[in-house]
């Protein structure tokens, strides 16, 4: 071998292995995408076995990373249902319980952490939300001269979310619930613009959550863990409302200042609030996106 | 046409070597380099403490009377006549402004009901002629596990509301059909001597990807 072609040899060598290096992190990807996953048909075009197949593969993906065996359900719309959510604004103080109730229930990212619902801490004597402040830090709750909105998902009946999704990614559900497949989302975020209420999240990085802390009760629309680079929000609680359950910052708030209800059944909660308490109004409605979250007030 | 000098050839040829190793020796290095630093980007994280686990209890504020003869407790705070005399009922004593006097035995209650804490007589709610009840004003004799009764003798509207569900906390199932409820009682969340609901501590706020968590009060909106 001359010396010309054996350093040739070793340069050859040296430019393929440098390729092949620089393209390593592509094997990262395997953590949040492999073929199965990716040749996955439409949500809407899933026959039932398909379906048991990506939930098999899912309860693979979850026990692999948080080491528990979680229980997915595909729950469907209920029959004659259409969900409404009321909140009595004279009622409730601010705690964020809810807020927080919401984390554990739907196994947001605890780091960075994400939140559904936002708490507008608001002077008396306004409804204009740019007056309100999420950020307050008060040691003590309610304080004087303020009340309190939590805003999330409002769940409309004519949502922009919907329209801007390029790849009919989120949708919403005959009962009323706007949902995301994590699987179809591309992450372009048009959906999080379009949306007046700020209501819809975007994992910047991968979610972390402690594997103590993983709510196992899981849906695939719904609180099954999420991967970097996909949109997620509200959906209320589909993992516990289609069971007939309440959601859980229902559940969770101390004042019961939060009901929810079937506005198709006339002796429903909601119903009864709708009919006779003085519901001011579905949040920014000139935005003409028709809320199915109430805003109420006692007196 | 210039004369080949060899010796410039073979210079020629070893500065040619001399290229290929560097470039060799560069791609050796650049194959440990990225090899090395293959592992994925992992962005700079704050760690977010996790919530306090007070801010995830769900259990109701108060317990109700009804709550503790259900958790089998003590009841023996119940038995007014373990000190008071049957035959007369205790006497309520006011200062100057009308304001109730507390009796020291009964120091672990607070009144404050009612605006202007105008609702300060005992025998409005409570039973003089048997302490062990209470009764609504009109005479009905209500037992100390049914006080919605008594509570909405007054506060109608709420009771309507609370009858219909639009008052007061209700956990379980919203399709009755597929489970059970459970709706707390008026004691449940307030005091009935001080029925104003007390502030409370707030859990934390939102935290942000790239924000160091801030404990002092955002200004940005006032």
């Amino acid at each position: 071998m001359s010396r010309r072609s054996f350093l040739r040899g070793c340069a050859a060598f040296g430019g393929v292995s440098a390729l092949a290096a620089s393209l390593a992190p592509l094997r990262e990807l395997g953590d949040y995408t492999n073929t199965e996953q990716f040749l996955q048909k439409y949500y809407k075009e899933l026959t039932p076995s398909d379906m048991t197949k990506v939930i098999t593969r899912i309860e693979g993906e979850v026990e692999r990373q948080y080491g528990i065996r979680p229980h997915v359900r595909d729950l469907k719309p209920m029959d004659g249902v259409e969900f409404v959510y009321a909140l009595n604004l004279t009622r409730c103080i601010g705690c964020r319980k809810c807020v927080h109730a919401c984390v554990k229930e739907n196994n947001q990212s605890r780091s960075p952490e994400i939140q559904y619902i936002r708490v507008l801490k608001m002077p008396h004597g306004s409804m204009d939300v740019e007056k309100g402040n999420h950020n307050y830090d008060s040691k003590q709750v309610p304080e004087k001269g303020f009340f309190y909105m939590p805003i999330q998902c409002q769940q409309c009946k004519n949502p922009p979310c919907v329209k801007v999704c390029p790849v009919n990614a989120t949708w919403q559900e005959k009962d009323g619930i706007t949902v995301i497949d994590y699987d179809w989302c591309i992450g372009c975020r048009y959906c999080e613009a379009a949306c007046p209420y700020w209501a819809r999240r975007f994992n910047f990085t991968k979610p972390q959550i402690p594997k103590d802390k993983i709510n196992p009760d899981m849906s695939y629309l719904g609180n099954r863990p999420r991967k970097q680079g996909v949109m997620e929000k509200c959906h209320f609680c589909i993992q516990r409302t289609r069971v007939g359950k309440y959601p859980a910052c229902l559940e969770a708030c101390p004042v019961g200042a939060r009901k929810f209800g079937n506005i198709l059944d006339p002796n429903s909660e909601v119903s009864y609030i709708l009919r006779e308490k003085r519901v001011f109004i579905q949040l920014k409605e000139e935005m003409g996106t028709s809320p199915r979250f109430f805003y109420y007030f006692d007196k | 046409m210039a004369k080949l000098d060899p010796s410039a050839q073979k210079r020629s040829g070893h500065t040619a070597n001399y290229w290929l190793g560097g470039i060799t020796v560069s791609f050796f290095s650049l194959t440990i380099f990225f090899a090395i630093n293959s592992k994925p980007y992992v962005a700079a994280q704050l760690e977010i403490p996790l919530v306090d686990k007070k801010f995830l209890d769900t259990s109701p504020w108060r317990q109700t009377y009804a709550d503790l003869v259900k958790a089998k407790e003590d009841l023996s705070d119940y038995d007014c006549y373990a000190c008071h005399d049957k035959s007369k009922p205790p006497l309520i004593r006011y200062d100057t402004n009308q304001k109730i006097i507390i009796p020291k035995e009964h120091a672990n209650i607070e009144m404050s009901h009612g605006a202007h804490e105008r609702n300060n007589v005992c025998y409005n709610c409570h039973n003089e002629q048997n302490l062990n009840t209470l009764q609504v004003r009109d005479g009905k004799v209500v037992k100390f596990d049914n006080i919605p009764q008594l509570c909405g003798s007054c506060h109608g509207p709420t009771l309507r509301d609370w009858e219909a569900g639009a008052h007061g906390r209700t956990s379980g199932y919203w399709d009755r059909k597929l489970g059970d409820i459970n709706r707390l009682s008026c004691a449940n969340c307030h005091n009935p001597h001080a029925p104003d609901i007390p502030t409370r501590e707030a859990a934390p706020g939102p935290r942000y990807l790239h924000e160091a968590p801030s404990h002092e009060p955002s200004k940005s909106h006032h």
